[in-house]
């Protein structure tokens, strides 16, 4: 009997609203149930316990939005482009929705050299902002890390490729650049955290961050 | 109205665990009516786990937002983290919808799912900041509780405006449509807790009159909830849930579902199998599970699976059954049908000897439960877990002593199967239940249940078998809550106020706080565990529960005469 022809479907969307505040894993669990209920001819993987062929971003930590966020599924038949897109809106929980399908996909990434990625920070007032930057901006930032009772040291150094700072709407808008992925380096998580500790009772200035742009290196 | 969830900021969500469980917006939530007749909230005193498990909550969602003048929201207990934030901040409890606080609706609906769960109760009123007591609430949303734990309303009466005994389907509807029409003409509150009260099932405080239990006769030919809500966190049954029948005519002697739920109604085939299709294709849930108290009893169950088997709409999908009572015949079931969800094997014979088996009226046999434990030597099956209780009515140490004779032999098979099995045993006091034909019995107090407990784990020293149990103290509270009065309503407050909740859970439970709250409000627990006369008169004989006293007392008389006769043979 003829297999059917397996293509690779990249899907990229976005997560805000309450949906940034769902774990990675419930994540990849409401992404499998939205593809059962559209009833889509996928792959799916060989053993006891099938599961659909479909791989994904790297995780998004818990509070942060995106709008760089993807899986990548096997489809067993060409894929609607369009209709599915609407299919998958519909379906989706408030906070998640498709920006765009790449179809045929095919996998370039190493996933050896980590990651670079860009975050737009938010801040209401531009002292906090202006902190928070010069915070990003200096290599020798350093700050622990209790993990499972252990305590574990970091400094910023190359983790901050970039901080830029504009206006918008009255609101200060920080673009950064981030490495991550790489031995000894901090992720953006912990930078984050870090950086919300450092501005201590201005914190809440700080008010939204979003992933806008990953590449793998 | 504001939204509650707008005073919490991003900081402080992260600073708490899993925030997903209080900030809504699933798949499949209801479309928010702009100006209904009636809001009200269903609220589950769990947590939003368990709760979005719970099949009560998706029933009354889907029957109430199908409603066009009711717009039904939900709430779920926060976990201490999230309510010391609510605290600190002083803000309320609110709906996940649309982060109304709770004592800003015209109804809260709160869900007993179990006894463990009063002082959640409390403190989910205390959080949306409603009065307590229903004598001291004159405005905000009226209280009306409900479900399993709530068959015996008294513990719970100084709360509660309204407590519904039995099935909830009409009944909820009746009462939405009665605060309707009550909310239209502006009743005065006593006066529309009379109105309720006129509603089968329901029992009001107030004009505490006797009530008989509501049972929803249309069950068979109603349609169950087919777009549940899907939880964003991980919920404890990941499954599209599809009650098949209801009620349990097994009869078994302790067991309070066997007669709350009465009588068995069957919902047909041919329904359940469209019914499956529809649920899997609005949830996407890898597996559907066939919910009832005792699944193999469903008449018509080898179709059933046969034909939800055939109509596979994902390459995933699988059947999960959780109530099988394990025979040959059952095993073979799920092992011709290959896309069946298989756990471990689970027995529940509760007692160690077939005497004491007889006299609870469990209706199964230790040859029963070798027979399938022989019959899947070879099969993927490794593990058995076997479920007993102790202290229960007319035992003797003879029948404590059978559990670890009964596991010896079973561990024994369990070394001559390939994969060898391994046993688990989960132990539990016995707690005697109103409306069962044990509501009579005495309960075992502390350290007879904990001197039985140690015959069985020092029969099974030296054995490989996983052993749990039920802390003594806890069966103790549940007996008191179970045929408790209304002055445990004073005990469950004292043990509130003195910080309890989450009862049910061993790392908030406090037995302590409990016993302080015994001693101040000078609550004997002896009063609530000795047996009871016959000819007594019991708190709750007021309720027509629709198993006539008369019927439980017979079955009382036989467990009786089934245990003397066993003694009389022992002694010849």
């Amino acid at each position: 009997m003829n297999q059917p022809a397996e293509c690779k479907t990249r899907i990229n969307y976005s997560k805000t609203l309450q949906s940034r505040y769902v774990a990675h894993l419930d994540t990849i669990d409401v992404i499998c149930k939205t593809l059962r209920r559209l009833q889509l001819s996928y792959a799916v993987t060989q053993g006891c316990h099938v599961r659909p062929k479909i791989s994904f971003g790297p995780p998004l930590p818990i509070g942060h939005a995106s709008y760089c966020e993807y899986f990548v599924i096997t489809l067993n038949q060409e894929p609607d482009l369009e209709w599915l897109k609407g299919a998958l809106n519909r379906e989706f929980p408030k906070g998640m929705e498709v920006i765009s399908i790449e179809h045929p996909w095919s996998d370039k990434k190493s996933g050896s050299a980590g990651e670079w990625v860009q975050y737009k920070l938010y801040f209401r007032s531009e002292e906090t902002a202006g902190q928070a930057r010069s915070y990003l901006l200096d290599p020798n930032s350093a700050f622990e890390v209790l993990r499972k009772g252990q305590k574990k040291s970091y400094v910023l150094g190359k983790a901050v490729q970039k901080a830029e700072l504009t206006e918008q709407n009255g609101n200060w808008l920080l673009t950064v650049e981030f490495i991550q992925g790489l031995a000894d380096m901090p992720s953006v998580s912990k930078i984050v955290t870090a950086l919300a500790e450092h501005l201590g009772s201005s914190r809440d200035d700080f008010y939204l961050l979003e992933r806008t742009a990953l590449k793998e290196l | 109205m504001k939204n509650v969830t707008e005073s919490i900021t991003h900081w402080e969500l992260l600073k708490i665990e899993k925030p997903a469980r209080y900030l809504g917006g699933e798949v499949n939530q209801a479309e928010i009516k702009a100006s209904p007749d009636l809001r009200v909230c269903l609220v589950f005193p769990d947590l939003y786990e368990l709760g979005m498990s719970n099949l009560a909550i998706k029933i009354f969602y889907e029957t109430l937002n199908s409603h066009p003048q009711i717009m039904a929201e939900r709430a779920f207990s926060p976990w201490p983290d999230f309510e010391d934030l609510l605290r600190k901040k002083d803000l309320p409890l609110y709906s996940l919808e649309t982060g109304t606080p709770l004592h800003d609706f015209d109804a809260i609906l709160i869900t007993f799912p179990y006894e463990m769960t009063f002082t959640n109760i409390l403190n989910l009123l205390d959080l949306g900041k409603i009065a307590l007591k229903w004598r001291d609430r004159s405005s905000g949303p009226l209280v009306i509780g409900g479900g399993p734990s709530a068959s015996n309303p008294l513990p719970m009466a100084m709360f509660m405006d309204a407590i519904l005994i039995g099935d909830g389907e009409e009944a909820i509807v009746e009462i939405c449509e009665t605060l309707i029409k009550a909310k239209k003409a502006g009743t005065d509150r006593s006066t529309t807790r009379s109105e309720l009260s006129q509603i089968q099932g329901l029992w009001v405080p107030e004009f505490a009159a006797p009530v008989k239990r509501r049972v929803f006769k249309g069950f068979a030919s109603s349609t169950p909830p087919i777009r549940p809500i899907l939880a964003n966190v991980q919920a404890i049954h990941e499954r599209a849930p599809l009650e098949i029948f209801r009620g349990c005519m097994q009869g078994c002697r302790f067991c309070i579902s066997g007669y709350f739920y009465r009588p068995k109604r069957e919902r047909p085939v041919e329904s359940l199998i469209e019914y499956a299709k529809q649920l899997l294709q609005n949830t996407g849930e890898e597996a559907l599970g066939l919910l009832s108290l005792s699944t193999s009893d469903y008449s018509q169950l080898n179709e059933l699976i046969t034909a939800i088997d055939k109509q596979k709409l994902y390459p995933e999908q699988k059947v999960s059954i959780p109530s099988m009572r394990m025979n040959e015949s059952t095993l073979q079931l799920l092992d011709s049908t290959p896309h069946i969800q298989k756990g471990g094997l689970t027995f529940a014979p509760e007692a160690g000897t077939q005497k004491l088996r007889n006299v609870i009226n469990k209706n199964i046999t230790e040859d029963d439960i070798i027979s399938v434990m022989q019959a899947t030597n070879g099969s993927d099956y490794r593990t058995v877990k076997l479920y007993f209780m102790m202290g229960l009515p007319f035992e003797t140490d003879e029948d404590i002593e059978g559990i670890v004779a009964l596991v010896h032999r079973l561990e024994a098979i369990g070394r001559t199967c390939r994969p060898r099995k391994q046993i688990s045993l989960s132990l539990s006091g016995f707690v005697p239940k109103p409306f069962t034909p044990f509501q009579w019995s005495a309960q075992a107090d502390m350290a007879e249940l904990r001197r039985k407990r140690l015959i069985v784990t020092r029969g099974l020293e030296r054995s490989n078998c996983k052993i749990s149990w039920r802390e003594e103290f806890l069966c103790l509270l549940e007996s008191v809550f179970s045929r408790g009065d209304e002055k445990v309503g004073e005990l469950i407050l004292k043990a509130w106020q003195l910080g309890c909740r989450f009862d049910g859970w061993g790392e908030y439970f406090s037995r302590e706080k409990w016993e302080q709250a015994f001693a101040e409000t000078k609550i004997d627990s002896a009063q609530y565990l000795r047996e009871r006369q016959i000819a007594e008169t019991l708190p709750w004989d007021f309720i027509d529960f629709q198993t006539p006293r008369a019927y439980l007392e017979k079955e009382y008389q036989l467990a009786a005469e089934a245990a003397q006769e066993a003694n009389n043979e022992s002694a010849s």
